[in-house]
């Protein structure tokens, strides 16, 4: 009797260990990085902001929110995509990719914060809803527009004042000489017909 | 009760085991917390800055361990790695990678910093190259988790060489116990770009090609200078001017039909006894020719 409780306890004490080893390895897990494609943040311009979400789990996380309250509507204008979504469905072993389009309305520095995400870690009725935060993309300075424009317009309005500004000095050598070319002429043609 | 023992004597290891997580049962050796000064040699040291970095004495000093109720994971996201073979890096490229970090535990975790770290293959105490740490600062609530993006460029002159990748994570719990762990402890290998547009190899063959058609048109000239030589002095037989030009006029300077005209009228008589052409003359006989 006491040797198959002992048996039955083993056993129990066992099945516990494998299911507390794997049990971590087999929900879903997802890793998510928020980052800033641009490389210039200009005031009144685009900044494209991408979240990638990869689920490095064993089982596909489920209804998956992700929520950017990052971008606030006074310093932000939403120009392309949501800034929350949902995925009904991330199987394991894959990745998602989602992209926003936002607009600065001033300069400044700005601290870019992360996204929260929640999602179910398995299939399963019951399976536990997980909140993530996705990476931070940082402290980055929004130039304003003015300063971007000095460095990298392509000066249309300089460039016609120059050509005004070189006219004379290339207009009035020409008149010269071609004064000079007509008058000779003059006095040439009638000569050579002699 | 002699198998009763026996049994016994599996069943208490897993208990411990089991019972084991967290609170520690077994002896294990008690590490200092880390020195707050080394945690600043490596912060502060640039990611250009290749041969001073090599204190090896900080490696020799505690190193803190890793929390039982944090869950760390690490995903490579540049080069991708399925972590089958060897990580292989290229030089010159950025390598990205996600640190994920699950608070298990019934208290806040603070991820504090992220470094990465060059070190020699055979001796990982060896700093080669130290990466910026990069401070994220991020409060984890109890069963949060977080993503932690951290980004190196492996420099190019450690292309074609092994190196050990230490990625190290530094954070604390909410009752000041500091944490360490290696999230990533191996050797890559650093691998030197194959691009399909080298700029010294195309230039190289374009130097080829200007010296091929130098050498062409170095051949052309020499052998065009050895076939004229004949014909010239052949060539400057028809024109018989003579020996005796008594006005020393260069004919070669006067037009065909003049020269003609000339020869006619010396062809017969010696040139003396011909009769002298007034120059308006010619002049109208030479321009009616040529307009």
């Amino acid at each position: 009797m006491l040797q198959k409780l002992a048996i039955l306890f083993a056993a129990f004490t066992v099945a516990i260990c494998v299911e507390e080893k794997t049990g971590e390895i087999q929900g879903a897990r997802l890793l998510i990085s928020k980052q800033i494609l641009n490389r210039y943040l200009v005031e009144g311009k685009d900044i494209e902001v991408r979240y990638s979400l990869h689920n490095i789990g064993k089982s596909p996380a489920v209804q998956v929110e992700l929520k950017d309250n990052g971008f606030n509507s006074d310093a932000f204008e939403v120009v392309g995509g949501h800034l929350s979504t949902k995925f009904a469905r991330i199987p394991p072993e894959s990745n998602f990719t989602h992209v926003v389009v936002v607009r600065p309305n001033k300069y400044g520095y700005f601290n870019f914060s992360s996204a929260e995400v929640s999602y179910k870690v398995s299939d399963a009725p019951d399976a536990q809803t997980q909140v993530s935060y996705s990476s931070e993309p940082g402290e980055g300075g929004i130039v304003a527009f003015r300063d971007y424009d000095k460095k990298f317009s392509s000066h249309y309005w300089d460039w016609l004042a120059f050509a005004l500004m070189t006219c004379p000095s290339l207009v009035i050598p020409l008149v010269l000489w071609y004064n000079s070319k007509s008058s000779y002429e003059k006095v040439s043609k009638p000569s050579k017909k002699n | 009760m002699k198998y009763f023992f026996l049994f016994s004597l599996l069943v208490l290891p897993a208990v411990i085991f089991m019972v084991d997580n967290g609170n520690k049962m077994m002896a294990y050796a008690d590490e200092d917390p880390i020195d707050e000064e080394e945690a600043d040699v490596e912060g502060e040291t640039e990611e250009g800055d290749l041969t001073a970095t090599e204190n090896e004495e900080d490696e020799d000093g505690p190193q803190s361990k890793a929390s039982p109720d944090a869950d760390t994971v690490l995903l490579f996201t540049k080069p991708n790695f399925q972590g089958a073979s060897q990580l292989e890096l290229v030089a010159g490229n950025p390598v990205e990678f996600l640190v994920g970090f699950r608070n298990k535990g019934p208290l806040d975790f603070v991820v504090d910093t992220i470094d990465a770290s060059f070190r020699y293959p055979m001796d990982f105490n060896f700093f080669i190259q130290n990466f910026s740490a990069i401070g994220y600062n991020k409060i984890i609530k109890p069963s949060h988790e977080a993503t932690f993006h951290y980004s190196f460029l492996p420099s190019e002159a450690f292309a074609g060489r092994p190196f050990g990748l230490n990625i190290n994570l530094v954070y604390h719990d909410a009752s000041g116990n500091s944490f360490q762990e290696a999230v990533f402890n191996e050797t890559v290998q650093i691998i030197e770009i194959d691009e399909g547009f080298d700029g010294e190899t195309f230039f190289l063959y374009v130097f080829l090609a200007a010296g091929v058609v130098l050498l062409l048109v170095i051949g052309q000239q020499t052998l065009l200078s050895v076939g004229k030589k004949r014909p010239a002095a052949k060539k400057a037989a028809p024109v018989e001017t003579g020996t005796n030009n008594p006005n020393n006029v260069d004919y070669d300077w006067l037009p065909a039909q003049t020269l003609a005209s000339l020869n006619k009228d010396k062809s017969p008589k010696s040139p003396k006894g011909g009769k002298p052409q007034s120059p308006r003359q010619r002049k109208a006989k030479r321009s009616t020719g040529s307009e």
